[in-house]
Formats: structure tokens, sequence, C-alpha cells
């Protein structure tokens, strides 16, 4: 287990700045995700991190060691890349076995951990097949034992399970953080899917711009999103414009009562509104009691029943809000019909424009 | 009626047989017929004092038993398969890592490639032999540097055939590998290093092995390239240097003897052949036990 | 048979294209005249380089205006080749050039396989004038070629590296001329079997048996230490010669003197036991349609003006007496010498033609 340390750590190609003045501090046995759109620099942190690429600015440490300067294969990482880079001309066991002939480790004892890797990612005795021979579940459980195979320091993952199908992915996710709790390695995984992020990682680093929006737990950064950015990014959101007011937001005519304006924000400031849908609550219009929290009065535009959440969609004046709930949950509503919008002080989020 | 019927059908499958056809009288005209006729011309009676005449005689196979020929036969394989062995071992190298570089900075050096391979061997022999001879050579340099009392010639010699026809082989060499390098999954190699392994050792034990058909593939072509090549040895090289093909030159074009040229050609092909089917059986065996 | 590539080196890159198909851009100057018809024309063939270039600048117009038959100059391939292709192009009732000239063992192989035209004697009188050993004759009697021009293959040297002119072939033995001696790759072009022969066994007789031919090589790879090039390229060795890469060697005559005229310090000497005496004959191939003009062209070649012509335009010595010639001495000398030549035995390249090519690849490559 060993402490990940980025300190301002900068990234530029030419004029392209991919990674802005990173900083980070991955705390040991942690399972971090870096999060966001194409783009936004975050494979390029993983690969400065493994030493692939160098950084221009900034620096690195792991394991209390500044590493910035040591090329990849002095960093005692393990990693599993996008493509997987199984080498083709070599079965099953010698993929795994690879880095511990580079190392020089004994015939015994390689034959020994491919057993034990096998074992631990539930293929065992499949050390003489091909790669040729293997499904895409497979050929993604060996890429992760071979870059276990040296008990590395620090576990590097680049979307690695972006080219299976949605199931199996969903079952590898699992599996993966299952694996990784049980060895406790501090482990970096790049996705794009904050599906995966939240259902795999302790915390989540959401990428833009080159730079870390904002670094949470899944649920801190579902349900306080530090910015507009992220808020957007990350699920479904009622974004809507206001201005501060006291403790309040108006939005229109109406007012929001918020529980937790943050400091730097005075009266007159425009601020985004964010409303994650499942918390909208919607009845019809007219019928009491009315749920605490600012409201709007608006009419049912679209009603859309998916089975597991039903999605409805109200127009506002200018705004159009989605409210989801589970089916037990209901709104007594239909398309056409008038309905009362309300918004729990502690589901709005303010953020600052 | 019913042939009727059957009309387009039959103009379509005369029509694919047509297509089918061109290729195969294409390939019959230029390879097989031409080899076809070098067979015919091996059985030819070589008529003493003058040309040949059509006949079925073993006379010049039975030529090819002399110690001299078998020697030369050894000599001619050996110097091909030596450059086969130089020029990958300089083109593997230098084609990776041209194409590890970005698209842009390739160009010039293709370019450079391209040129060399537009040099016949004609031009190439008579080059190196002005760049390794005492009057005009590189050994100037150092002696203008003032690191040698006087220049020297390196050739004619064994060293400079082998130079030269490396030299020739080396463009062919890396437009044979470019395809499957530039294929490469640039990963492949940061996996190898992620487990430990440094730039150079990540070359040796994966890129390598992994190129493996690729390699077996140019070594073949180089090999059978050289074979070929009848300039370079008479003008880099010494008479005990000359391969087949310059001697094979000499019996057809100096002394008209056709039918011994056709037998010396088709003892070579075999003897070459049967090399390639060892090598590509050993690469397969290879491939086949881990 | 003799190789004539072009002289200087530099030009030996266009001699393959120029054989190959450049046929027709080399007798432009005179394709001008070809394009009528109804005149009469002929094509001729002679050593790509820089032979095919003189006669064509030199030889060819004159003749042209005093026959008017039009002239297409053909430069053909060196060695066997060009009979080969002859041979070939006859089975096919093609004649890549009417006349050809043709170096003596080629001549001979043609003559044995029947290629070349019977020459009707009256029609080229001017026969009379050679030397009797440049008439040809099929066995039967038939004429069938004619002299050309004859050379001598002599001892060169660069004067650089040997400001004193050396006068015997023995120097190719002398072990103070270790790596500085380029020699002909062909035992049938190179006649050193000859050059043995005179230098060491007083003559050509030792030749005459299988055993005396081995005792000539023997001693002639006695000398191999010296070779630095067996050369079958004549651009190749004449760029060494010149620059002193290597400063000794057997050459041709004429082309030597043509680089000495042109200010290289490169020397051709006569040696004592003489220089080698080769040369090329006229013959017309039977795949031919124009016998007629093949037999003005061959008796304008014989006379004397016109051999002489050869001489100083081409540097070739003349297949006629040098007393029908109005050549001067300084002139006859430049082109021949005084001292007796090496006469090739050319019936050793062409009866054992086969053997003694094994044995000589065998010497040189031991």
């Amino acid at each position: 287990m060993a402490e990940l340390r980025l300190d301002g750590v900068e990234k530029r190609f030419g004029p392209i700045v991919a990674v802005d003045g990173v900083n980070l501090t991955v705390p040991p046995g942690t399972f971090l995700c870096f999060l966001g759109p194409s783009g936004c620099g975050k494979t390029t942190l993983l690969r400065l991190i493994a030493g692939l690429e160098t950084p221009t600015g900034g620096r690195i440490d792991l394991d209390g060691r500044d590493v910035t300067g040591l090329p990849t294969h002095h960093r005692n990482i393990g990693m599993v890349f996008q493509s997987l880079a199984l080498f083709p001309h070599l079965n099953v066991g010698e993929n795994i076995a690879y880095g511990m002939r580079v190392r020089g480790l004994d015939k015994a004892a390689q034959a020994r951990r491919i057993d034990e890797l096998l074992d631990m990612v539930q293929l065992t005795g499949l050390a003489e097949r091909n790669m040729a021979q293997l499904s895409g579940g497979q050929r993604q459980r060996i890429a992760i034992a071979r870059a276990l195979a040296l008990e590395p320091s620090l576990f590097l993952l680049d979307e690695p399970l972006s080219a299976l199908d949605a199931k199996l992915r969903e079952t590898m996710q699992v599996e993966l953080r299952i694996l990784q709790q049980r060895l406790g390695v501090t482990t970096i995984l790049v996705t794009h899917d904050q599906r995966e992020a939240m259902t795999m990682s302790d915390m989540v680093a959401v990428m833009g711009d080159g730079r870390i929006q904002q670094v949470g737990t899944p649920l801190e950064i579902y349900r306080r999103p530090a910015n507009a950015f992220v808020a957007d990014f990350i699920g479904t959101t009622n974004m809507l414009d206001g201005i501060v007011d006291g403790n309040e937001v108006k939005i229109g005519g109406a007012r929001f009562a918020v529980s937790d304006l943050p400091d730097e924000l005075s009266d007159g400031d425009q601020v985004h509104l964010s409303v994650r849908p499942e918390e909208v609550l919607v009845t019809k219009a007219g019928c009491a009691p009315h749920p605490p929290g600012g409201r709007l009065e608006g009419t049912v535009a679209f009603v859309r029943d998916v089975g597991a959440t039903i999605e409805t969609h109200i127009d506002c004046g200018a705004v159009r809000l989605i409210a989801a709930a589970s089916p037990k949950d209901r709104p007594e509503v239909r398309s056409g019909d008038r309905a009362m919008v309300s918004l729990p002080p502690d589901a709005c989020v303010v953020l600052a424009k | 009626m019913s042939s009727i019927d059957r009309m387009p059908g039959r103009t379509g499958h005369r029509r694919a047989l047509l297509v089918l056809a061109y290729p195969s009288v294409m390939l019959g005209i230029f390879l097989v017929l031409p080899f076809c006729i070098l067979v015919a011309l091996s059985f030819y009676y070589r008529v003493p004092g003058g040309t040949y005449e059509p006949a079925f005689v073993l006379d010049n196979f039975a030529n090819l038993a002399k110690a001299f020929f078998v020697n030369n036969t050894v000599h001619t394989l050996s110097v091909a398969g030596i450059v086969a062995v130089l020029a990958v071992a300089l083109a593997f190298p230098f084609t990776y890592r041209l194409t590890r570089l970005p698209r842009r900075k390739q160009i010039p050096w293709l370019i450079f490639v391209l040129v060399v391979l537009a040099l016949s061997e004609v031009i190439i022999g008579f080059s190196w032999s002005v760049l390794l001879s005492r009057t005009a050579g590189v050994s100037n340099i150092p002696v203008w540097l003032g690191l040698m009392d006087r220049p020297m010639s390196f050739t004619p010699s064994g060293t400079a055939m082998l130079l030269g026809l490396t030299y020739l082989a080396f463009p062919y060499t890396v437009l044979v590998l470019y395809p499957p390098l530039s294929r490469l999954d640039p990963s492949l190699a940061e996996a190898a290093r992620t487990m430990g392994a440094s730039p150079v050792r990540a070359f040796f034990t994966m890129i390598v092995p992994v190129s493996r058909p690729a390699i077996l593939a140019a070594l073949i072509m180089v090999f059978v390239f050289t074979l070929g090549a009848f300039v370079i040895p008479q003008v880099l090289g010494r008479p005990q240097h000359w391969t087949l093909a310059v001697h094979i030159t000499d019996q057809a074009l100096a002394r008209a003897n056709v039918p011994m040229a056709a037998a010396m050609s088709l003892a070579l092909l075999a003897a070459s052949l049967l090399l390639i089917a060892v090598t590509v059986a050993i690469g397969k065996s290879r491939r086949a036990v881990p | 048979m003799k190789t004539r590539k072009p002289a200087p080196s530099r030009r030996h890159f266009l001699a393959g294209t120029a054989a190959a198909g450049g046929a027709l851009a080399m007798g432009l100057p005179f394709g001008a005249p070809a394009v009528h018809a109804q005149e009469r024309s002929l094509k001729i063939g002679t050593y790509g380089g820089y032979f095919e270039e003189s006669f064509t600048k030199h030889i060819y117009p004159d003749f042209t205006k005093a026959t008017g038959i039009a002239v297409e100059s053909i430069p053909e391939p060196t060695g066997d080749q060009w009979l080969l292709q002859l041979e070939q192009a006859a089975k096919a009732g093609v004649a890549p050039a009417d006349v050809s000239m043709m170096a003596n063992t080629v001549r001979i192989r043609g003559e044995r396989s029947g290629l070349w035209a019977a020459l009707d004697e009256s029609k080229v009188a001017n026969i009379g004038n050679l030397k009797p050993e440049f008439v040809f004759k099929y066995p039967d009697g038939r004429l069938y070629g004619a002299g050309a021009v004859s050379w001598y293959i002599t001892l060169v040297t660069n004067t650089e590296s040997y400001p004193e002119a050396p006068t015997s072939w023995a120097e190719f033995w002398d072990t103070e001329n270790k790596d500085a001696i380029g020699l002909l790759a062909l035992s049938s072009n190179s006649f050193l079997l000859e050059i043995t022969a005179h230098t060491f066994f007083g003559g050509n007789d030792v030749l005459n048996t299988e055993e005396g031919v081995i005792k000539v090589l023997e001693k002639l790879a006695e000398a191999k230490s010296n070779v630095k090039l067996w050369y079958r390229d004549e651009g190749q060795f004449q760029a060494a010669l010149q620059s002193g890469e290597i400063p000794m060697g057997q050459y041709y005559h004429d082309v030597a003197g043509l680089a000495a005229a042109d200010g290289f310090p490169v020397r051709s000497t006569f040696p004592k036991e003489g220089g080698v005496v080769d040369s090329g004959a006229w013959v017309l191939t039977k795949a031919s349609k124009k016998t007629e003009e093949a037999e003005t062209f061959i008796n304008y070649m014989c006379q004397p003006s016109v051999q002489a012509a050869l001489s100083r335009k081409v540097g070739t010595a003349p297949v006629v007496p040098r007393e029908s010639t109005d050549l001067t001495d300084d002139e006859f000398n430049a082109v021949s010498s005084e001292i007796a030549p090496i006469i090739p035995k050319y019936d050793l390249y062409i009866d054992k033609g086969d053997w003694v090519a094994e044995k000589w690849i065998e010497m040189i490559t031991g």
C-alpha cells in the first residue's frame, strides 16, 4: 500500500495544456477514479503517474518518494491498458510471468505465482492457453492478473472495461472492486462512465479542461457538486438560473429556501440552482398540503415511465424541470395537468456562475 | 426455351471465368512459361565451340556435382543468409523507431529510404567502391584529421561486398517491415515497461519476439533478393567472393552456355527453396512449442 | 572476344540503357535521312559506348555520303550476349542489326552454328586489301566476314605511381606490385594464358596440350596476390587506373591513349614480349534482307583510306597492311607497335572453351 501525491503536475503538448496544475493526494489503499469527458486529460494524467509521459511541471510522489523523473520500469506499478496490451506471442502463463521473468524470479516461484493469480481471477488452469483462444472477459482478467503479478504499490487502469458488453462490464466492475479491497492496493481507474466510477471507487476525481474539478466520495460528488461542470457531468440535474436574496434564491417570481448557501455569495449574485430529479417533488396543483420548500407551478409536458423510474417533465414558464420517482411514489399527474413542483431546501445546491 | 432462360446465367458465369482467367493467364505468361523454358533449356545440349541446341541430356546437371559448384552454392547461400541477418538486424530497430515517430517526422526518413531504393545495384556497387577506395575513400578523413598515416583501401573484400549487399537490401527490408511494425499496438511496449522492463529490454524481450512473422518474412525476402545480386559481388568482392549469380551470368553471357546457366539457376532455386522451407518450419515449430 | 564497354566510367551507367533500348536515340544524327522510306538503309551494330559513338560520329556520315545508304547505329552488348540475341532473333526471322562487329571467339561460335550470311566476293572486291588472316570463310569456302578493326591489349600504368614505364609483362609477378594490378576477369577476353605463355614459356606452343594449359595456369596463379581487381567492366578499371587506386594492369591500348590525351596520368606500354592483338570482324546475320547494302558497307570499310581514318579517329589498328595506308609513323605507332604481337590462341577458347573456363575460374577463385 502506498500513498500517491501529485503537486502542481502539468503536461503541455506544444501549445496544448493537457494537464493543468493538478494537486491530488490518494491515501494508501484507496480506489480512486479519474472521471471526465473525453479530452479532459484523465488518461494523460494516468500516464504521467505511470511514467509513460514526462510532466512539464510539478512533482509526483509515490510512497513518500519523488518519482517525477523515475522511468516507468523503476516505479513498481501495475497497469491495465485500454487495449489490454496482452502479448499475442505468449500464452496466458507467459504473459503473467513476463514481469517476473524480467525480475529474474526462478521458474518454480513463477509457476506458483501464476497459479495463485489465475485462481485469484478465477481462471484456474488456463496457464497454457493461447491468447487467441480466450474470450473478452477472460482476456480482461489475464490483463488484471498480469498487472498485479509483481504486487505493485500502485495499480493503474486505463478504461479497461470499455470494450466489454454492458452486462459483463458490470460483473467485472464488482469483481474488480472486491479484488481491490481484498488486496488493498492503491488503485486509480480512468473512466468516462460515471456509473462505473460510482460502483467501484472510494473517491472520484472529476476532471475537466485538464484540471481536477472536484474530489470526493461518489455520494458527495453526486449530492454536492462543487461547480456547474460537475453537477452537469454527473447524472442528470435540473439547472435553474437565479439570484441570491438573503438565505434564499429567487427564480422568476418564486423564492427558494436553501439550506447551504456558500459564504462567498452575497445578495444580487447570479447563481445556478442545481436539483437532482429524484429530489424534485410533484403534486397535483390545488392539492394540499404542499411539502416544505420553494415551489413552482407548471404544466406536465410528458411522463416517461421506464418501469424502474418514472420521469415527469414539467414546463414552468421559461424552465423545464424533470422529476424522477420510483413506482411506489408515482405522482398522480398526467400529461397536460397543472402541477406543483417543490424543491426541498436541503436538495438545492447553489453554484456560483 | 430453356437454353434462352439459362443464357444470362451462362454469360455471367463466363464473365466470372474471364475475370478469373486474366490473372491466371498473366501468371502463366510471365511466371510459369519462363520457368518452363528455363527447365527445358537446362536439358539442352551444349555445342562445344558453338552455342546450344534442343535435346534432352543430363550433362548440365552432372556438371553441378563438381566441388567448385557445390562449394560456391554453399558460399552463395551463406552470403545471402549473412546479408539477410545484417539487413534485418539494421532495418528492424530503424523501422521500429521510425514507426514510433509522429507521421510528419516519418516522411523525410521514408523519402530517404525510397531514394536509396531507386538506386540500381550498379550505382550502389560503384559508389561504395569509390567510398572504400584508398584514393577517394573514407579513410582519407582520419588521415586528414591526423589520426592515420596514410589512406587505405577496403575494397575489394568480403566485408565490402557484404556492406554493399546489405546497403542494397536495406530499403527493401524497411519497406517490408514498415506495415507490420506501424500496426503494432504502442501500448505493448508500454505494458512491458510497466512490468519492469527497460526500453532496450522491452525491445528485445517483447517487440522482437512479437514481430517474429514479420522478421521471418523480411529475412526470406532479403535472402532471395541477395541471391540475385551479380554486380556488387564482382565490383566489391574478390574472385573467391563471387556468388553463383556472377558465375551464372558468365556462363550465359560470356560463354553462351545457356543450358549450363539454366541448370545452375535451377539448382540454386532448389537449394534456396529448401533452405526457406526449413526456416519457415523452424519458425512455425517455435511458435507451437512455447 | 572482347569486352567493349564505354571507356570513361561515368558513361558506364548509360551502357545498359543504351544496349537495351537507346539504339534509336543513339542513331538519331543519321536517323534523319532514314525517314525517307525509299532510301536504302542499314542497321549496324558495334559495342555500345565509346566505339559506337566514335563510329557514329566519324565513320558513318562519310559512308552515307559516299553510298546514299543511311545507317542506323545499334549499340550492342558485350560478350556472347549479342550472339545469343542475334541467334534467337534469327530463329524468329528478325534482325536486330544487319551487320555486326564481332570479336573472334564469338564470330567463330556464330560460324559453327551457321548464323552468318554468305557474302558475294565480287561485291566486296576491296576485301583483297585486307591482310589474309582477316578474311573469314566457311569451311566450304563461302565468304562470311571481313576484318573490321584490330586493337591491342597492353601493359598500362599510372604515371604518378610508376614514373618509369615498365617493360615486361613479368611485372605482374613482381611481389613489389602486391594488390596493385587490374586484370580482365575472363580467360577468353584477357588472353592472360597467351601472355603468361609468351613471358615464361617462350610462346603459345605450351598451350597445345591440357597439361601445358594447367602449367601456365599454375604460373599465372602465382600472380594472384598482386591482383586487386579482376574486371569485367572497363570503366571500373579505367577509373581506378586514372586515380592510382589500381596503378597497373592490362588494358586496351586505344582507350588508354584517349585517357592520356585527355590529360589523365595513364600510359600504355607495349612490353618486350609484345602486346596482345585482337580484332573485330564485320558479319551479316542470315536473318537480314539487306545483303546488298551490307556488302556495300563491308566493301567500303575495307578501303585503306577508311582504315587510316579509323586509326586516326577511333584509335584502332588497321586490318590492311600498313604500307597501303597513308598513316605517318607517329600515327601508326599511336595505334600499334613494331614489336611482334602476341596472337591469341582462339581455338583454345572454342574447342576447349568450357574446359579452359572451368580451370580458369577454379584458379582465380581458389
